[in-house]
């Protein structure tokens, strides 16, 4: 059993809350392992172009003037073990557990990492949200439509019709048109903010004056560029052949119920925005207690006021503990570091810990305005789908069928027994477009709460791999690599525990 | 205060067939499920029907195989009766008995086969020798490595994500009265029967009890069984076990059989959706309180070690499953008891009260809601469950 330790830390993903967590890890001297599916770092939200391209400076998203200087010191500490192009697969356990061991695969081949402790920092993806014709070719989501701009540089299609709810959405109008899109109309499901909701969102918001800013100035440069934007109205329908030709909007009430006839804009993409969900695979498969909370994106990881989980050794920062922003996870990447340091090292950090519990407290306000103000009416969502549209796109599995199911079995009420039933989530994106939907529909037709019907269990590997990988899952083969890297404090691999 | 003739404790698909077969002869039955139908084992094994020793009997010579191969009338009869349900319900139980090789490849490993072969033909099962040639005529898909098989007809699977559901469905439109979240808090004799204590968790998430008097309890509740064994008095020797099981990505059909291996742990099938599922016995680990005792609420962990082995395993069998995404590998419980053979039958001095667990309880679930049936109308069972019955542990268990 006495492998040797790859890293003190593992942490996956190198988006705010992982970088933040692992320069503060490995400022302490810990020795820190970073796992990231891209090939720099940034996660998603200061995604960076991909090396091969020219040179151009990299320009932070609005509203966060200090990502530049994050993303230049996590590129430049080179005592941190990066491993890019790599995929975490999960935890898996041994007889007798002695520390964490976390499976992934990368261009090395697989690999077994060895860790004392592992910092779940996996970020969030779209929120899904199945409408007639949402599987035609065409119909994106704004995250993915900002990425294909901010890192390859390509416009996803020429006129667009974005629909959804969330902020983001007008940003990426915004972004589309100065890139040269015919933004045809952007379809908010809920009002301009109120005057009131405005007031109320700015006594939370000191240092994000210019996000609200910059939100501001995209709606004003899309109203002079002759772009409609329509309050209260939602994407009922992509309609085309082989892709998408055209889109119906409606109006809708304060419940985001549909009211009167729908109109058709003709369009060659929708582009849906509905907000994000966690992106937790990782953390529930690890054994984590999930908590349901709607406007923080769903199911987020429960923690503790130093991220811990429930799981001993694993810690969670970001957007799988609640959707927040890259304000709040920047605050909680530092504080997961500041936690493991204080775990493993028996440091004192309380003067560091109390400023980041600030700074964290700070965001969070601010973010809990951001998710009232734009939380998903999940029901009337879950209602745009109509009796034949599919939910679950990787099985084919429609929403009449799930209810068919729902009325045919009637002590069924939770999401895992219809996903076994119906196979709703068990294809190639293991449940991750779909479980919003079933959930809400499992919850509607048996009068249950969402958090009693439950969320699908993720199992490993988080994401398909061939078999042949499994068989390879042997040792670390680059394992040395760590442990011959320079680091800073000595002896800190026999303190703590 | 609810009336019923029978009570079965357990919605997989043991409980769920014996709901049913009682609810077709015509006898009043609640079935008492804590979670949901299928949530559990049933719904999370194999779904192997596998009617020749497995690796697991064979592993610790012809002695152990011998002790095992007693359970041999069980097969045979459930092998029969999946047949029937299979017709009887078509592609919602999914069974398809197109025959089951266990494969050798060593001479060491085709000599067990040898033996076994000869064992299990003497308790009636139809099972012979293939070659090296007429394996590559029949399952093409097999790796070059395998010398010798031995082949079995009346072997196949049965769809574990469909089957018990479409059971307690066909029990409920028999009158059966099915109830999820309701988990048994107490069990005591009164009077002539027993009264059931229940605990259902409503929509608002409220705890509301509730009492059932029955006639006869059946226990079928697979890791469950020994808790509740406590609520009267019993300390059953039936061991937890955790396993794992793994999935494939749908794939073109290519693998019409069960696969088993001779010399290590390893089962492989292609389920009717085209996934490839392997499994074979590799253990997980059950988590534990600090006194030692399973925590049966919680999943069991998945050992690096079973990962790597499962998925070695498949592939020296079937090198072509190299390329096919494994999609996900998950853990499950199922009860042993230390013979290996089957438990089910009367609990001594439980007059009324009945149970079935322990090891293959999928495969052979119809047998088993068979006898258990015939039990509760105090008919006498076709088979001999003198072997298998819980009297067979001795006075040691009542702690009454």
């Amino acid at each position: 059993m006495a492998e040797p330790l790859t890293c003190d830390v593992a942490l996956v993903g190198a988006g705010p809350a992982g970088m933040m967590a692992a320069l503060t890890a490995a400022d302490h001297g810990l020795r820190v392992t970073v796992v990231d599916e891209q090939r720099r770092p940034g996660g998603q939200i200061f995604r960076q172009r991909p090396p091969e391209f020219p040179h151009q400076p990299w320009t932070p998203p609005a509203g966060y003037p200090w990502a530049s200087s994050l993303l230049e010191r996590a590129e430049s500490a080179t005592d941190i073990d990066w491993r890019f192009q790599t995929t975490a697969l999960g935890v898996v356990h041994e007889e007798r557990d002695d520390g964490i061991l976390l499976a992934t695969t990368g261009p090395g081949g697989s690999a077994l990492l060895r860790a004392r402790r592992l910092v779940i920092a996996t970020g969030a993806f779209d929120m899904p949200v199945p409408v007639p014709g949402w599987t035609l070719p065409g119909v994106m989501m704004a995250g993915a439509v900002q990425t294909l701009l901010k890192s390859q540089q390509v416009l996803a299609a020429e006129r667009l019709v974005l629909a959804g709810s969330h902020p983001l959405l007008l940003l990426v109008a915004d972004q589309l048109r100065s890139a040269g899109a015919d933004v045809a109309e952007v379809a908010l499901a809920r009002g301009l903010p109120t005057p009131r909701e405005a007031l109320g969102s700015l006594g939370a918001v000191p240092g994000h004056l210019s996000l609200l800013g910059d939100s501001a100035r995209a709606v004003a440069r899309l109203v002079a560029g002759g772009v409609r934007i329509s309050p209260r109205t939602v994407v009922t329908a992509a309609h085309g052949h082989r892709h998408v030709e055209a889109v119906s909007l409606t109006q809708v009430d304060r419940q985001w119920r549909g009211v009167g006839q729908a109109r058709r804009v003709e369009a060659d993409a929708l582009v849906l925005g509905y907000g994000f969900q966690p992106s937790a695979e990782l953390a529930r498969q690890a054994g984590c207690a999930m908590r349901w909370d709607s406007p923080a994106g769903g199911w987020v990881v429960a923690h503790d006021d130093r991220m811990a989980t429930d799981v001993p050794g694993v810690y969670a920062a970001g957007e799988p503990v609640g959707v927040s922003g890259a304000e709040m996870a920047r605050s909680q990447g530092r504080l997961a570091g500041l936690g493991v340091v204080s775990d493993l090292t028996g440091h004192n950090v309380d003067v560091e810990l109390e400023e980041a519990d600030r700074s964290a407290r700070r965001a969070r306000r601010f973010a809990r305005v951001v998710q009232r103000m734009f939380a998903p009416q999940r029901e009337a969502l879950a209602d745009l789908a109509g009796s034949d549209t599919v939910v679950c796109r990787c099985e084919l599995v429609s929403r009449g069928a799930i209810e068919q199911v729902l009325d045919a079995n009637p002590g069924m009420s939770t999401a895992n027994a219809v996903k076994l039933e119906c196979r709703s989530g068990m294809g190639p994106c293991q449940g991750r477009y779909c479980e919003t939907t079933v959930g809400t529909l499992v919850a509607g037709r048996t009068g249950r709460p969402v958090a009693q019907v439950g969320h699908f269990t993720a199992h490993f590997p988080i994401k398909p791999v061939p078999l042949s990988v499994l068989g390879e899952l042997d040792g670390d083969v680059t394992s040395g690599a760590c442990a011959h890297r320079h680091h800073r404090a000595e002896g800190s691999q026999e303190s703590g525990e | 205060m609810i009336r019923t003739d029978v009570v079965v404790v357990g919605g997989g698909l043991l409980g769920c067939a014996t709901a049913w077969t009682l609810a077709r002869d015509g006898v009043g039955v609640v079935l008492l499920e804590r979670d949901q139908i299928n949530a559990h084992a049933s719904g999370q094994n194999a779904g192997s029907l596998h009617f020749q020793l497995e690796y697991r009997m064979v592993e610790r010579g012809l002695e152990a195989a011998q002790v095992a191969a007693e359970a041999m009338p069980l097969h045979l009869d459930a092998a029969a009766r999946w047949s029937e349900l299979g017709e009887a319900f078509g592609p919602s139980l999914g069974v398809a008995q197109t025959g089951g090789l266990m494969l050798a490849e060593t001479a060491d490993q085709a000599r067990v086969l040898e033996a076994k072969g000869d064992l299990e033909r003497s308790h009636g099962l139809d099972v012979r020798l293939l070659s090296g040639d007429e394996i590559r005529d029949v399952a093409p898909y097999l790796s070059p490595s395998i010398v010798a098989a031995a082949f079995c007809p009346i072997e196949g699977k049965a769809d574990t994500r469909t089957a018990a559901p479409a059971l307690a469905r066909a029990a409920a439109d028999l009158g059966a009265q099915v109830s999820t979240r309701t988990e048994v808090v107490g069990l005591r004799r009164v009077g002539r029967g027993w009264q059931v204590s229940t605990r259902h968790t409503d929509a608002v998430g409220n705890q509301v009890g509730e009492e059932i008097q029955a006639d006869v309890v059946l226990l079928a509740a697979g890791v469950w069984t020994q808790h509740l064994g406590q609520m009267v008095g019993l300390d059953l020797p039936i061991i937890p076990l955790a396993l794992q099981m793994n999935v494939t990505a749908r794939t073109p059909k290519f693998l019409p059989h069960l696969v088993q291996h001779a010399g290590e742990r390893l089962s492989l099938k292609q389920s009717q959706d085209g996934t490839v599922l392997i499994g074979g016995g590799w253990p997980a680990r059950l988590r534990r309180d600090a006194s030692g005792r399973p925590r049966l609420s919680e999943r069991p962990h998945l050992l690096h070690d079973s990962v790597v082995g499962n998925a070695r395993a498949a592939l020296r069998a079937v090198p072509r499953l190299a390329g096919i995404p494994l999609l996900r590998t998950w853990v499950g419980m199922t009860t042993v008891a230390e013979d290996q053979l089957p438990v089910v039958g009367p609990v001594p001095g439980r007059p009324g009260l009945f149970l079935a667990t322990g090891g293959s309880a999928f495969t052979l679930g119809p047998t088993f809601a068979r006898v258990l049936a015939d039990l509760a109308q105090g008919l006498e069972p076709t088979i001999d469950l003198a072997p298998y019955g819980p009297q067979r542990f001795g006075e040691s268990i009542d702690v009454a």
